[in-house]
């Protein structure tokens, strides 16, 4: 089976701040991480592969130096890595990015299943795997936490939506979505490390996929960004102190007097 | 093509720039901004200038008359039999932006036998209900039920196009957009419109939440957007009001590829947390995973649910499905407790609408304590100990 | 001053009565001045009194250091300011000047992300900083595994970790001190200026007093140490300093060295089929021309620990490894360039192949990310160990585990390692072996399942420091005596040379009140 996964390099968002002052994120040292999603992708990508031979490719778009992460994740089991990487990309919203990694994929051309993380930890947007597929004429399913069964014409799989699991049986050629705890992604090894150093990345321009200018970039995106500002929440909040005893009692009485009989009040 | 400039002689050379760039991708020569090959065009320079010397030409590439869509619609999702909630707080917002322009409001029906849950739609403030039936639709397809959408938004050419940001609105929503060659802003937490412009403003948590981006779709439609279950308030129904239902049968609906086998509905999973009236939520500050053993104590004390912030589910202290937040799920109940969780703004995303917040943090400087109605500085630990000795002797007392 | 800054609801502070040792004391009054003119007048007050003192930061030591048994408990935890920095061009370094109460982790996230309060800092400081800005990037190398400790107490037990196999101790990254002794009075100690010449100690207090003293030198052991004092013939007095545990006197203030961050590092994890093999590896991994910079040991038990313990998607993935590949070795690269460390990964990873491991099943961390991970994966074996014990208190609540910290010279690793295999195995205990086998270093931790095991295990532990003290080694290499291995000193040093640590500890302490209890028991 070939299997195409997809990745993106992100800020690790866990360490970004805001910036009270002047209401920007400062990401000045924070890392760039591999999307943890996309890891789980990975692996999901590397065990089937295990089990039924062919190969995992990755596909990333970003700047040069996504390179790095991208030599990283073939140190955990991918074959090969395409980059999507030219000025012209930037500025991309989902649209213009699910166009431009269609382009990769077509590029690519041979593949049986596309992997993605549910959603990148940057935008949170879950939007690029379902739109992505859509533009490929492909089915998908999303939020998958655990691949069932699997041969060349057809996974069978489960996953999880807002209050039930559910599951789905999808022939191939599809796109799947994974969530976290589908595996434990591999540590990448040794190994890894100088076979990727070996193959290196393939690095392919807007021309290199033969890209419609109207449709990639900031271009071809359809969202603009239009401000950003801090969140505020501001509320007057009444603080008990002494010692913890007389605190539970203190926000008890505080709950009750804020109509949590039940809870506060002195029972029946 | 679209590109960014610096305009140099406007340009001071400041580093404003330099600071707020999110990808390093700027560096001074010769005191000018230079914007280097990490740019993503993500246009926070443009933002930040204080002397406006750096312009993103934006040039869109995809040509549309807008003028030819009208009205807002809404997807009223169905589940279990019913149409969800979060359907009928779309179409109060709907309705709310619909009456800004001048426009309907239509809400998009799609299911096997659905049609008589209209009436229900348009009481909530549906103008028009678009009613797609069949035995091929009983089931939600991401394939059918998109297809489905394309046809019917090319066909009737909607300005606003609202899904709720539900596991199944996530997924379905890109692959209209997608189609449609429109924009699609995920989880929106606010919806405008802009006086000037008459544009849809869509606002949204991003960055993991760090800080808010109202996005606007200038040149394509429908303007489309996900939004959060119980970020919007549900509208008193009016069974009085009239509307009208269209029967609208897509060409082939044809088979999809991926099908559902089975649905496994668990008692009181997931559900639990949106529903609970009283959530007791823990974060690392509660310092031991043992410690979950208190947290949900107390939640059994209260009949609440147990909450999670994300540091803790990261860690593996809790499952995923407890996770309140921005990359876990909304909540709104009457009572929420906060254990040791500090209050990072993707957390405080996932609970702010609660009615009566109760902090309980070592720091006294947390943020959570601005949100919270009641705060309490110490061990968050200790002082679920403390509440939960009261409770049980409060109930020992009305037992007796 | 206000006259408060005395506690004596001492109950109100019971939490300032214990350390990570679990041990926990008492004392009559506690403060926490925030300045050296705070601290100098609690000083005072107390010597009106003769009170003892006992000196805290953030309490992380293992070894009961900062349990107070009497007396007056000073917490320098705040007096927690980063006032300064120098740059020493002819030593290629740059000095920050820390109070004792900043954490570990708070220099190691100032220093990376070069943000500092610098509203107090002097002219010299801010130029200096500007320098550190455009330089390529430096750290402060000791790496205890508790972040949360102060540098205080870092230099008082002259604080180590998994790179000072390459880096060195605290010690060697002090630059200068500021010490007040339990009078009040101060000295000011640079490396190079004040010195033991001879075995003589020459030295003059801010406050005038002339201290001549001949001291008697002891023969101290070849390794990474933390037991007693440092002591040379011809030596920095600083140094006598470093590591004493606070018995001397009291730091207020340090400078310590930051020296060039490796643009390359490579964490790599190697598992191998024996116990044997893996310190094979070791022992020719410590001679590589350009060796790493930490390399750490985990017996096969620390693993199958780690192994029944993870949790999902959090440590790396262990069950991936096949069983047999028992014993782990950790080494960690750094190499100021990238083809530089690329070669010394060749190197490395040639030797482990020779070794019995396999390069499909030996991690790599590259990226920051990963190094965390693989960071996190060293430090569950010691936090499962204290999980476990925490559940046995449940039913046994004066258990705690047995952790030694013992080192051996060069030489003596095989000896040492059968000698703990023999031991536990014919006491039938259960244990995990893990840590800086760079330096001879392994922390056996003893889970005992009962006070009977508990009784064994302390007798164990016994005989392996006199043997070990017969090697030329040491009871502590790294946490310190403190108050609970005070006996495995006595272990370790004959009474002449403890006679000989007295007369140190009598020129600057004649009344013996600073860390009453701390080495000498």
């Amino acid at each position: 089976m070939n299997i195409i996964v997809c990745v993106k390099q992100v800020p690790d968002t866990s360490e970004v701040k805001l910036d009270k002052k002047t209401n920007t994120i400062i990401r000045e040292g924070v890392d760039s991480i591999i999307n943890p999603y996309d890891s789980y992708a990975l692996e999901e990508g590397v065990r089937l592969k295990e089990k039924l031979g062919g190969k995992v490719s990755l596909i990333s778009m970003g700047i040069p130096a996504v390179k790095g992460m991208l030599k990283e994740a073939m140190a955990a089991g991918a074959d090969e890595a395409f980059l999507l990487s030219d000025r012209r990309f930037a500025g991309a919203d989902s649209l213009a990015t699910a166009y431009s990694l269609y382009l990769g994929v077509k590029k690519i051309r041979d593949y049986d299943l596309i992997i993605c993380g549910k959603q990148a930890i940057d935008g949170d947007t879950a939007q690029v795997g379902p739109s992505l597929a859509q533009k490929l004429g492909i089915p998908h399913v999303s939020y998958v936490i655990s691949i069932l069964e699997a041969s060349d014409k057809k996974l069978k799989v489960k996953r999880l939506v807002d209050d039930a699991y559910e599951i789905i049986e999808v022939e191939l050629p599809a796109l799947i979505t994974v969530e976290k705890g589908i595996n434990i992604p591999r540590f990448p090894t040794i190994e890894g490390f100088f076979r990727a150093g070996e193959k290196g990345v393939n690095v392919w321009g807007a021309d290199d996929v033969m890209a419609d200018m109207k449709h990639i970039g900031l271009e071809g995106s359809a969202t603009w960004v239009l401000r950003t500002f801090a969140p505020s929440y501001e509320k007057s909040v009444s603080m008990i102190s002494g010692s913890p005893k007389e605190q539970a009692i203190g926000a008890l009485k505080a709950l009750a007097d804020a109509g949590f009989m039940e809870i506060g009040g002195e029972g029946e | 093509m679209a590109k960014i400039i610096v305009l140099e002689e406007k340009c001071v050379g400041c580093g404003k720039c330099i600071n707020v760039c999110p990808f390093n991708a700027i560096t001074l020569e010769n005191n000018k901004a230079v914007i280097g090959d990490a740019c993503v065009m993500c246009g926070a320079c443009e933002r930040n200038c204080p002397f406006g010397a750096i312009k993103i030409e934006r040039i869109q590439g995809y040509e549309q008359d807008i003028s030819l869509y009208k009205g807002v619609w809404v997807f009223a999702e169905q589940r279990g039999g019913e149409t969800a909630g979060v359907a009928f707080e779309l179409l109060g917002a709907a309705r709310r932006l619909a009456d800004r322009l001048g426009e309907s409001v239509a809400a998009v029906l799609i299911g096997d036998g659905v049609s008589e849950r209209a009436r229900e739609l348009i009481a909530y403030g549906a103008d028009f209900v678009y009613v797609v039936e069949g035995k091929e639709y009983e089931n939600f397809s991401d394939e059918l039920y998109a297809n489905a959408c394309v046809k019917l938004a090319e066909e009737h050419r909607p300005s606003i196009f609202l899904l709720g940001a539900t596991a199944y609105g996530r997924s379905l929503a890109p692959r209209i957009s997608s189609s449609l060659e429109t924009g699609l802003t995920a989880d929106c937490t606010v919806l405008d419109i802009d006086e000037e412009s008459g544009m849809f403003v869509q606002t949204r948590p991003a960055f993991g939440g760090n800080i808010m981006a109202s996005i606007v779709c200038p040149a394509r439609r429908p303007q489309m957007a996900t939004v959060r279950p119980r970020v919007m308030k549900k509208p008193e129904p009016d069974f009085g009001r009239s509307g009208s239902t269209v029967m609208f049968l897509p060409v082939m609906a044809g088979t999809p590829k991926a099908r559902l086998l089975e649905r496994i509905q668990e008692e009181g999973f997931g559900t639990s947390l949106s529903d609970a009236e009283v959530i007791v939520a823990a974060g690392r500050g509660i310092c031991d995973s043992k410690n979950l053993e208190l947290v949900e104590e107390l939640a059994r004390l209260l009949n609440g649910a147990v909450g999670a912030s994300r540091p803790i589910v990261d860690a593996g202290w809790i499952d995923h499905s407890h996770q309140v937040g921005q990359t876990g799920r909304t909540v709104a109940p009457k009572l929420y407790i906060a254990a040791g969780i500090s209050g990072a703004v993707q957390h405080v995303a996932g609970m702010s609408s609660s009615d009566f917040i109760v902090a309980i943090n070592k720091d006294k400087d947390a943020p959570i304590f601005k949100i919270a109605n009641i705060g309490i500085v110490g061990d968050s630990a200790e002082i679920i100990k403390e509440l939960i000795a009261q409770l049980k002797s409060k109930q020992a007392k009305s037992a007796e | 001053m206000s006259n408060d800054i005395i506690r004596y609801d001492v109950e109100e502070y019971i939490e300032y009565m214990r350390d990570e040792s679990r041990i926990f004391g008492k004392a009559n009054s506690i403060s926490f001045p925030t300045s050296e003119a705070e601290l100098k007048r609690v000083l005072e007050k107390l010597a009106e009194s003769s009170e003892t003192v006992t000196l805290q930061g953030a309490r992380t030591g293992l070894t009961g250091g900062a349990v107070p048994m009497e007396g007056h408990v000073i917490n320098l935890s705040r007096m927690a300011r980063i006032s300064g920095l120098r740059f020493d061009g002819e030593k290629d370094c740059f000095f920050l000047r820390v109070e004792p109460g900043v954490l570990l982790s708070e220099i190691n996230r100032a220093v990376s992300k070069l943000e500092f309060d610098t509203s107090e800092w002097s002219a010299e400081s801010m130029d200096a900083l500007k320098e550190l800005k455009s330089s390529k990037g430096r750290f402060f190398s000791p790496d205890p595994t508790e972040t949360s400790a102060t540098i205080g107490g870092m230099i008082s037990c002259n604080a180590s970790g998994a790179k000072s196999f390459k880096y060195g101790a605290t010690r060697n990254h002090v630059e200068s001190l500021k010490v007040m002794l339990v009078d009040g009075d101060t000295i000011s100690l640079k490396r190079g200026r004040e010195r033991i010449e001879g075995g003589v100690l020459r030295l003059t207090t801010q406050g005038g007093r002339e201290i001549c003293e001949k001291l008697d030198v002891y023969k101290m052991p070849h390794v990474k140490n933390a037991s007693g004092y440092y002591l040379e013939s011809d030596m920095d007095v600083i140094d006598l300093f470093i590591g004493a545990e606070g018995t001397l006197g009291i730091t207020v203030e340090a400078e310590i060295g930051l020296i060039p961050k490796p643009a390359c590092i490579y964490g790599v994890m190697a598992f191998f089929p024996d116990q044997e093999k893996a310190i094979d590896f070791v022992e020719v991994a410590k001679t590589l021309e350009r060796r790493p910079a930490a390399l750490e040991f985990f017996n096969c038990l620390a693993l199958e620990l780690i192994r029944a313990n993870m949790y999902k998607g959090h440590l790396p993935d262990i069950q991936r490894i096949a069983p047999v590949c028992h014993t782990g070795i950790y080494a960690e690269l750094h190499a100021m360039d990238e083809d530089s460390g690329k070669g010394m990964l060749e190197a490395l990873s040639a030797l482990i192949e020779d070794c019995g491991g396999n390069l499909a099943q030996t991690w790599l961390a590259v990226s920051k990310h990963d190094m965390e991970r693989l960071k996190e994966f060293r430090h569950a074996v010691p936090e499962f160990v204290n999980s476990i014990i925490d559940d046995r208190r449940k039913s046994e609540p004066s258990l705690t585990k047995l952790g030694t910290d013992m080192a051996v010279p060069q030489g003596f690793l095989r000896d040492v390692m059968r000698m703990y295999d023999e031991g536990i195995q014919s006491a039938g205990l259960e244990s995990v072996i893990f840590g800086h086998i760079g330096d001879n270093h392994l922390h056996v931790n003893i889970l005992p399942r009962s006070m009977s095991e508990y009784d064994t295990g302390k007798k164990l532990y016994g005989e392996w420091a006199e043997a070990v003290a017969k090697m030329g080694g040491t009871v502590s290499a790294e946490h310190g005596i403190g108050k609970f291995k005070a006996a495995m000193l006595r272990k370790m040093y004959s009474q002449d040379v403890l006679d000989s640590m007295m007369k140190i500890k009598r020129v600057f302490d004649p009344g013996n009140r600073l860390n009453r209890g701390n080495l000498f028991g």
